[in-house]
Order: C-alpha cells, then structure tokens, then sequence
C-alpha cells in the first residue's frame, strides 16, 4: 500500500459525444482538469493515459450481436430496427461517427483504472470518463452505449477473483450494472437515487435484491422527490456503512454522478454541494477499512456543467489526495472563473459550498425525511434479519 | 391481456389423500397459501388454503391432537371450486377476486388444471402495465375532457422521436379535465415538456421551473 491516487484521462475520452445539444456532454472532463490544475492539485505527471478496450472486453458482459450493431451504427450502416432492438439511433443514444471507439476508450479508462490498482500498487484510480452505468448487455440506454464499471466489475472477478461492492450515487438508478450481477453473490451493488416513480429509469425498488444465488446482493435506496442534503446524506452514510460491513469487499467502485444537485436540469432532488464533500469521503474510508484502500472511482451523470460538475468532480480527486482541506477553505480560483465565464449561461460558483438560499422552502420536507428514513431501513432489512441470527 | 399471458403454470398442487402435516410443508416450502387438490390427470377436486389448515389445526392451548398431521386434504377442501379460464381477460379475473375476497385463482382448462394466477401476479401486471418496468421517465399531462386529447399529445411526443412505453389515462379532479401518463423512452423530457407547455397544455410533471407541489 503506497496511499498513491493516480486520475486517467486523455483527449479521446471527449471524444463520446452525441450532438452539439446532447445534455451528456464530457466538456465537464475539461472543466474540471482544468479546475484541478489551476488549483495545483493534479498534476502532469499524476495522469495515465487510458488504453482502449479490446472487444473481448467488451464481451465480458455485452453480446456478441450488440457489438456488431453498435460497430455498424459507428459507420453509417445503422438498421432502423437497431432503435427498437439495440437503442441505438434514439432520441437519448443517438448514432455518431466512431461511436463504438470513443465508447471504447471510455471503458479502458475504466480498466486502466483496475490495472494502476491490482499490477501497478496504487491504492485508488479516477476515471471521470466513466460511469457510464445505463448501458445493458444488449441495448444502450440513457446516454450510455457500452457499460465500463459492469465490464471491469466482470474483469476484475476473471482476472483477480475479487469481491467488488458497487456503489452508485448518480441520481438515476444504477440499473445496468445491477441487472448485470444480478444474480452473482460475489458482487455487491448499492444504488441511491430518486424515486423511480418519476424519473428515469423507472426501476431502483427496494424489493429489487437480486435473484438466485444473488439474492441479497443488490441493495436499492430511492429516495424522495425534492431530498436535501441532510437526508440525502443520513441514507447515504447508513447504508454504505451496513452494506460495507455485510459484504467485506475486497475492492470497490464508485459511480460519482453529479446530477443529484438542486441545479441539475434533469433530475428533481434538492442537494447542494455538501453531499459532494462527503460522498467520497465516506467511500475513501470504506476503501481504507476494508479493502487494503482499493477504490476506483469513476463519473456518470450530470448536466450541469458549469455550477455542479466541475467541482464535484474535483472534490472526489482532492478527497483521494487527502488535499480537500487545503483547498476548500479558500474561494474557487479567479482565473478559472475567467477562463470559463464567457462560454457559461450562469454565473460560475465563487465557492466549495453552495448557500441554501438556492432553493425554496420545501414544504413537505418532514414527510420526505419520514419516507427517506423508512426506505433505507427497508433496504436494509436482509442486513439487520441477517444479523438477528448470528450469535453475539 | 388474457390470464394464459401472465398465469404460473408449474402450480404446486396435492391430491385427496394427501397428510395435512405435508400440506402444510409444502406450502412453507414454496411460501405459498393455497394448494389445489388434483386427481392424477389434473382433474380439479378441490383447493386448499391456509386458513382452513389453520383452522383445522389444534389450539396452541391444546397441543394433545398429535393425529392432526395425519388427516387427509380431502377431510377439509373446499369442493366448490371457482375457476377462470385461460382466455379470461386479466381485469376480468381481478373482479372475481376482488368480489369474492380471493386471493387466487386456479385456471382450468376442460375441468383439467392447466394454472394458477394470485393476487401478486395482479400486482406485477399492473407494474407492468404501468411500463415502470423498463428504462422510461414519467410524464403526465392534464388535458380537457373533451375528443381527440390522447392523440393530440402523443403526436407532440411522436415530433421529437419518443417511444412511448406505456400511457394511462384518467379522471382528474376537476370533470372538465382529464390525466394523461405516459411513460416515455428518453432520460431528458425537457424538450417534450417545453413542446407541450407551447401547445397550451398543463404539464403536472415534470415541472421545468422546479415543481414543488407534488
């Protein structure tokens, strides 16, 4: 254990882009290097370049016949039942030139980030472009075309037999990599999120607890429409914390999507910036205590671009240096702000944290925090049955 | 949707000479609470439930009836058997159930049992019917009571190349006016939203401008 971070990124990974008014748009991975090195706290020499994925890796987990669908539709041979068969041509994944290689290189950055940590002795790996947890073996779906953590969830059980807890905050239901593992005991996944009942993807019930031998392993917190921080936070922190000491992960994965912020254009939860602050820090201190420090974090979704992402994202980096408290006690660098003012719609954020005077009043804010409170205790329920039964 | 779509048709049954102790067992096993009593070609003789083993089992208070578990099913199934068939509609089945304060159905085909559909195989349809079962956002519009409102919409939905999923469509409040819910294809409404706001109508959710009122 050296307690070394490294962050993987290279120019391909901007390469993943749909059309010019395409909410997922990895500009962000810009904005927030840049927010790091103006800061000072990433440098040249802290960046691996990720390799692409070879389409044996692919097949880890995505069907022969997907592949082939997505490789055509990467060269305008696209079929119009690809939409309804492989999602590919939708509104949400429409086709794009080179689309199965920009979505390649999204996923080995993913696997550059297994391969620093299990060959290369580094305790934690950031691939921002990841996360790209929608995608199903055969269908893309919400954004996402080829799935990087399900693929190098399943590398790192071939190849180092490791017994991986997944955990995803993005605001939409982890739904791709849980159905993946589904049915593999050997894998962990916890997914909270906003309801189903409202937003996309629909799925992410409590009752859904993985099936077969995995039944048990899949863990769902949906929480309320219009959630704030301090509910947000008391689910995440209970739920991690049980689901860490039932699983005992030998490594985990985070899926760090940004879009749970009062501001994100898509999504219905009232977060600020704090739940940023303290989503990887819990999850560095999970790594510590039960994995040797062994994290891969990667990013997901987030749609805002300008006021959210650009600081959550460079908030999950300075949390894996241990440079959080050096930096966020001062405001956000002036020349960033400069650099990036004229290209944004909205003011740029001056600080670490955001003022609650965001957002309105929730009214019904008790009741939220009620039902917050009774969906993790339900969620956790084979946890605490499980644990009725061992002898103390 | 007809019952043969969504019955279960591996039904864990019993015949007359079945023991009540077995009974019971299987129906812990499978976490069930009803057997239907066959003759071994299926011929439909009876069910049995859990009330009516609970019922026939001794009191707590006089634990002495050891015979109990060597009864037969056939001392204490019911023989009058409602059925459905498999081309029932599915809405059809629930009336029956609900009417009569069942939680199950055993589905006959010619006398002969072919299925069996329970009050959660209804609930499960409903999801599904619901289309929360795939990847869709919800959308829901209010519109007037009046012809010709489904299509208007779903056309705006169809504009900017949205499968939709699933849609309901119900009473609102206010008789003048009418819900519509689809569930829609996409991760971003944000652009159905603003084209059916254009169009006049109200959309309940979502709400662009942070909706607070649900």
């Amino acid at each position: 254990m050296t307690g070394k971070a490294v962050f993987v990124y290279s120019q391909e990974q901007l390469s993943y882009r749909f059309n010019e008014n395409h909410p997922f748009n990895q500009k962000r991975l810009e904005t927030t290097n840049d927010l790091l090195f103006t800061l000072g706290a990433l440098k040249e020499e802290d960046i691996v370049k990720p390799r692409l994925a070879t389409e044996d890796e692919l097949l880890l987990v995505h069907t022969r016949d997907y592949v082939e669908a997505v490789k055509k539709a990467s060269s305008s041979q696209s079929q119009a039942s690809f939409a309804s068969t492989y999602g590919l041509g939708t509104e949400d994944t429409p086709s794009f030139p080179s689309m199965h290689e920009a979505a390649s290189w999204l996923v080995g950055g993913t696997l550059t980030a297994v391969d620093c940590i299990f060959n290369k002795g580094y305790d934690h790996a950031l691939n921002l472009g990841g996360g790209l947890h929608h995608g199903f073996k055969g269908k893309a779906s919400g954004f996402c075309i080829y799935n990087d953590s399900s693929i190098a969830i399943e590398y790192m059980r071939k190849k180092y037999d490791a017994r991986v807890l997944y955990i995803d905050t993005d605001a939409h239901h982890g739904d791709g990599v849980q159905w993946a593992f589904y049915d593999d005991p050997n894998v962990c996944t916890l997914s909270l999120h906003e309801t189903g009942r409202y937003l996309f993807p629909g799925t992410g019930s409590v009752s859904e607890r993985g099936s077969g031998e995995g039944y048990g392993y899949s863990f769902n917190v949906p929480l309320e429409a219009f959630t704030e921080d301090e509910s947000w936070l008391q689910c995440y922190e209970k739920a991690i914390t049980e689901v860490a000491e039932y699983f005992r992960p030998d490594v985990i994965i985070t899926q760090n999507g940004a879009d749970s912020h009062f501001y994100d254009p898509l999504t219905h939860l009232c977060s600020t910036m704090k739940i940023f602050h303290e989503i990887p820090r819990l999850a560095h201190k999970i790594a510590h205590q039960y994995c040797e420090g062994r994290w891969i974090a990667v990013g997901g979704g987030g749609y805002d671009i300008w006021r959210v992402v650009p600081r959550a994202w460079s908030l999950v980096w300075l949390e894996m240096t241990n440079q959080t408290e050096s930096v966020i006690h001062s405001p956000i660098p002036k020349s960033w702000i400069d650099r990036w003012q004229t290209s944004s719609p909205e003011k740029l954020p001056e600080t670490w944290f955001d003022d609650y005077s965001i957002y309105p009043d929730i009214p019904r804010k008790k009741e939220i925090e009620k039902k917050n409170e009774r969906t993790v205790q339900k969620a956790l329920e084979p946890i605490f049955k499980q644990h009725k039964n061992v002898p103390l | 949707m007809m019952l043969e779509e969504i019955m279960k048709t591996d039904v864990v049954s019993v015949n007359a000479s079945t023991s009540l102790g077995e009974a019971f067992k299987l129906m812990e096993k499978h976490k069930i609470r009803h057997l239907p009593v066959i003759q071994e070609d299926g011929f439909i003789e009876g069910i049995v439930s859990d009330r009516d083993l609970r019922d026939a089992s001794p009191s707590i208070f006089n634990p002495s009836e050891s015979v109990f578990a060597e009864k037969k099913v056939s001392e204490i199934m019911k023989t009058d058997v409602i059925t459905a068939l498999p081309t029932d509609f599915v809405e059809d089945a629930a009336t029956v159930m609900v009417e009569n304060h069942f939680s199950c159905l055993p589905i006959e085909h010619d006398d002969h049992l072919v299925g069996i559909i329970t009050d959660s195989d209804l609930l499960k349809t409903l999801v599904r019917l619901t289309g929360a079962d795939l990847p869709t956002s919800r959308l829901e519009v209010e519109v007037p009571n009046v012809a010709g409102m489904l299509t208007e919409v779903a056309n705006l939905i169809s504009e900017k190349g949205v499968n939709i999923q699933s849609v309901l469509v119900y009473p609102g409040k206010n008789p003048d006016k009418k819900i519509l819910v689809f569930r829609v294809q996409t991760m971003d409404t944000r652009k159905l939203v603003q084209s059916i706001e254009d169009h006049d109508y109200l959309v309940k959710w979502p709400q662009l401008n942070s909706g607070m009122t649900l």
